[in-house]
């Protein structure tokens, strides 16, 4: 079997098969459909200061290979998170990533310092600045190259965990947000978040979603995840994740060979929370049948043809 | 929970554009605990729709079971393409159950359209419980029936147009059953509109009412966090989770008619 590890910053990932923040829950949900220690890691849901509850229905529609979501970033709050997860994750092997979703600077900043102030297994965070369904919501960070700076060297000074940007695609330059990210210390990006959809129903003559915009997901996705993910390995020297409408062994190679050195199975956990488990297995078949010795080979040698 | 490839032993239409499949799917079947329960179907194995169609348990032996659909898009149609012999994969069993009636209570089950399914899956466990009970069941037309009206036997069938059964909605027999029985018990599944009308109802003259509702789900097991439906006086929780909103595949899809409410 072909070996899969990766170092990220000081943390050794078993695998590069981790499971994308809000398509997982807290990786509780579904003990008899998947095996989570065989992960790479888990992403859990953005969790916020407070409590949400999200937004009204619809949230969610299917569309042509994808899906728009706008969930509004419903989750336990950090109070919650700290008291009942971060005990659970105690017993698990896999390495467990926290994302963080704020409206300001200092809400991400006190999320963190809450975190970190108590003893855990957490292997690091990933910032969510880029959820395009929340007003007020992480969508300014992650446009603007001063604040995602900003932001990202407010965290660094504050952990020696792993900080992982996650980038948003609704840009004119996801470049320049990454290389933003890179300067200002942070250990790693991942790239993409959903990007803005719109479904329309053209017989109710109605939105598909509450929020009239959502987030679109899934194999649809697949081609701009490639392309940013490609863009950003050009650019950057730090470690690049990669998302977006990963849905087998095949797709987790084209993003090794546009750059990234892990994935996120993300939309597909909705179809089968064990997938990522027959992902890692098709990879390693892949990789076996391949003239790579090993993943990290394959990392960024996609053929251009200029 | 879980995913079962179940082998079709049944596909057909039973009535205009509404159609029964029965496959076996032993430890789904086998690990079901009775009505109101629901499966999320795959369809097919390419991803141009990578979402599962969520659908009602109708009928569960221990070893088979049943549902009914009807056709409205791609994947329905889909489904109605497949012959005995044909695999699904199917996610299940899912959600809760009705709870049941007391012992002195008439359940009046009242089923619209395909959401006749879980009714049908009562229905079954009042027979074979020997519980004396009445079913309702509307459609818009006699063609969408597949019943035969016999309110001797207290089974009333309603049409929007008159062609089959009562002319009218499921509500013309349901408030007659209901005046007619001392401790009448409401378990309903079908569109909106029809539950809004049964929500409201049970309320006002304080009957108790258990609905099985629908919901557009990502994943039916909790990760997604899509399927909300609104709870009633959820509102009062300022910075909350899941006070205002109740997961239907977690929480549901059957509920109190007290305890939610229909935007």
């Amino acid at each position: 079997m072909s070996d899969l590890k990766l170092t990220m910053g000081n943390i050794e990932f078993d695998n590069p098969i981790w499971v994308a923040s809000g398509t997982f829950g807290y990786g509780t949900e579904a003990p008899e459909l998947v095996d989570v220690n065989r992960l790479g890691a888990i992403v859990t849901k953005s969790i916020t200061r407070q409590p949400r509850e999200g937004n009204p229905p619809p949230r969610i529609v299917e569309t042509p290979s994808g899906m728009i979501n706008s969930i509004g970033l419903a989750n336990i709050g950090v109070e919650r998170y700290i008291k009942e997860m971060l005990p659970i994750y105690e017993s698990l092997t896999t390495k467990i990533i926290m994302n963080i979703a704020g409206t300001d600077i200092q809400e991400y900043i006190e999320i963190l310092e809450m975190v970190e102030s108590v003893s855990s297994v957490i292997a690091g965070y990933e910032i969510n600045i880029s959820c395009p369904n929340v007003k007020k919501g992480g969508m300014e960070f992650g446009v603007d190259c001063d604040m995602t700076a900003k932001l990202t060297d407010a965290l660094r000074s504050r952990t020696d965990r792993l900080i992982i940007m996650k980038l948003s695609p609704n840009v004119s330059d996801i470049v320049s947000i990454g290389q933003a990210s890179q300067d200002a210390g942070a250990d790693a990006v991942s790239a993409i978040n959903t990007v803005v959809g719109m479904s329309i129903s053209a017989k109710t003559g109605t939105s598909d979603i509450y929020t009239t915009y959502g987030g679109l997901s899934g194999p649809a996705i697949k081609p701009v995840g490639l392309a940013a993910v490609h863009k950003l390995y050009q650019k950057l020297n730090i470690p690049i994740i990669g998302i977006g409408g990963i849905v087998n062994g095949q797709d987790v190679a084209e993003y090794m060979l546009a750059g990234a050195q892990a994935v996120q199975v993300g939309t597909a956990n909705f179809r089968n929370p064990g997938i990522s488990e027959d992902i890692l297995s098709q990879l390693e078949t892949f990789i076996s049948e391949s003239k790579w010795p090993s993943a990290n080979d394959m990392v960024g040698q996609v053929k251009t043809h200029s | 929970m879980h995913i079962e490839k179940a082998v079709i032993i049944s596909n057909s239409e039973v009535a205009h554009q509404i159609w029964e499949m029965k496959f076996e799917a032993p430890m789904i079947a086998k690990a079901s605990k009775g009505a109101g329960e629901f499966i999320n179907i795959l369809a097919m194995e390419n991803w141009q729709n990578p979402l599962r169609r969520p659908m009602s348990i109708a009928s569960s032996d221990g070893t088979t079971l049943s549902i009914i659909y009807k056709i409205f898009g791609e994947v329905t149609t889909i489904l109605s393409n497949k012959r005995p012999g044909d695999y699904i994969e199917i996610l299940g069993p899912l959600g809760n159950t009705f709870s049941h009636w007391q012992n002195d209570h008439h359940p009046i089950l009242v089923g619209g359209g395909v959401g006749l399914a879980p009714i049908l899956n009562l229905q079954h466990e009042c027979k074979s419980a020997g519980v004396d009970h009445s079913i309702i069941i509307g459609a818009r037309s006699a063609n969408e029936h597949f019943i035969d009206h016999e309110p001797d036997r207290k089974i009333y069938l309603t049409t929007d147009d008159g062609t089959a059964g009562e002319s009218g909605t499921v509500m013309g027999p349901l408030e007659r059953l209901v005046a007619d029985n001392t401790k009448p018990y409401i378990y309903a599944c079908g569109p909106e509109p029809m539950l809004v009308a049964i929500r409201e109802f049970s309320l006002a003259q304080n009957i108790p009412a258990q609905l099985s509702v629908e919901s557009y789900m990502g994943c039916g097991v909790g990760l997604c966090q899509g399927c909300v439906i609104p709870r009633q006086n959820g509102e009062i929780q300022h910075h909350s989770y899941h006070q205002k909103y109740s997961l239907v595949c977690l929480d549901g899809p059957v509920y109190e008619a007290e305890d939610i409410q229909f935007v």
